[in-house]
């Protein structure tokens, strides 16, 4: 069951859908409107919205009251864990997959940040010891 | 000098205890969970299990002050604090993790010199069973609300933000919605 929800705002709905369901395995629940998809992958749902004039019946992306309208990017991010991801992300470049660095050793993880079509980042890790992985 | 092969990784070393607060908080939530009365997905009992979390990275400017609004007034527990630049939270399934830009890490600058910042439109969706009260409640606690609440498809949704100006979407299901999967 999805107990997790995540919203990313795109360009290009399809070319998101087709990013994350072929590169990063997600699951298409559901495209009902040219400007919204829901994707799943295990406990994490991904809500990609593109953005949509205020009249628009989806509320996700609708502009502020301000009018300011809402745009891909940032740096926030979900992550997914790889049990290699040397191995990962060395096949993602090969499928054209855009990086935003390489990969880098933190504390409990190598990470590394891809980007999806829309330059919405994505970060990869591999835990490198057991607290990553989180509780003892 | 010690042969530790944190050593030859060159790997800081920092503390990870639990804080008390989470040992109590996971405890409450096991009792619950026994007692027939909670979702067992929001049970983190089971360590396998964890590592399919979904994980989200948060970019803040001060890291007390973000782990004060997450736990204070999004209910969060608290995993560890690394000060001066990360925490881990939780919420259900949710695992928050806060880094500070310009700390080493997740914070570090991009090969390009670039920093890592709060803000962006991307955000996680927390799902509430009042959303008028519960924006109502956050207002009146001092939280920014940067979109009032409005109606989309199936649900009422509303944007708060973070004390670094991070968003986070609450959402009420509208009536008859199912949830999917």
């Amino acid at each position: 069951m999805s107990t997790v929800s995540v919203r990313y705002i795109v360009d290009d709905v399809d070319a998101a859908i087709a990013f994350y369901r072929d590169r990063l395995g997600f699951s298409e629940l559901m495209h009902p409107d040219p400007a919204f998809a829901m994707l799943t992958q295990g406990d994490l749902r991904l809500v990609l919205v593109a953005p949509v004039p205020a009249g628009h019946p989806g509320g996700g992306s609708r502009p502020m009251p301000d009018g300011t309208q809402q745009r891909p990017g940032g740096w926030n991010r979900f992550m997914l864990e790889v049990p290699d991801l040397a191995a990962a992300a060395g096949k993602l470049r090969a499928a054209g997959v855009g990086f935003r660095n390489d990969i880098v050793t933190g504390i409990g993880a190598k990470q590394v940040m891809i980007e999806d079509p829309s330059g919405n980042p994505v970060e990869l890790y591999e835990s490198i010891r057991p607290e990553a992985r989180l509780n003892r | 000098m010690a042969a530790d092969s944190l050593d030859v990784l060159r790997l800081p070393v920092v503390p990870v205890e639990p804080r008390p607060r989470f040992a109590d908080a996971l405890l409450r939530q096991i009792a619950a969970a026994e007692a027939g009365g909670a979702d067992p997905a929001a049970v983190r009992a089971d360590p396998a299990g964890l590592r399919d979390n979904p994980t989200v990275r948060y970019f803040v400017s001060d890291l007390d002050t973000a782990v004060a609004f997450y736990r204070g007034r999004l209910g969060f527990e608290e995993e560890l604090v690394s000060a001066p630049g990360f925490a881990m939270l939780y919420r259900g399934g949710l695992r928050l993790l806060l880094s500070v830009p310009g700390v080493a890490g997740a914070g570090a600058p991009l090969p390009d010199g670039s920093l890592p910042s709060a803000g962006g439109w991307n955000r996680i969706t927390l799902q509430v069973t009042d959303i008028a009260g519960t924006v109502e409640a956050l207002r009146t606690a001092g939280v920014r609300v940067r979109a009032d609440v409005s109606t989309g498809f199936a649900v009422r949704q509303a944007l708060i933000e973070d004390p670094s100006g991070n968003l986070v979407e609450l959402i009420e299901p509208a009536a008859g919605y199912h949830e999917r999967t």
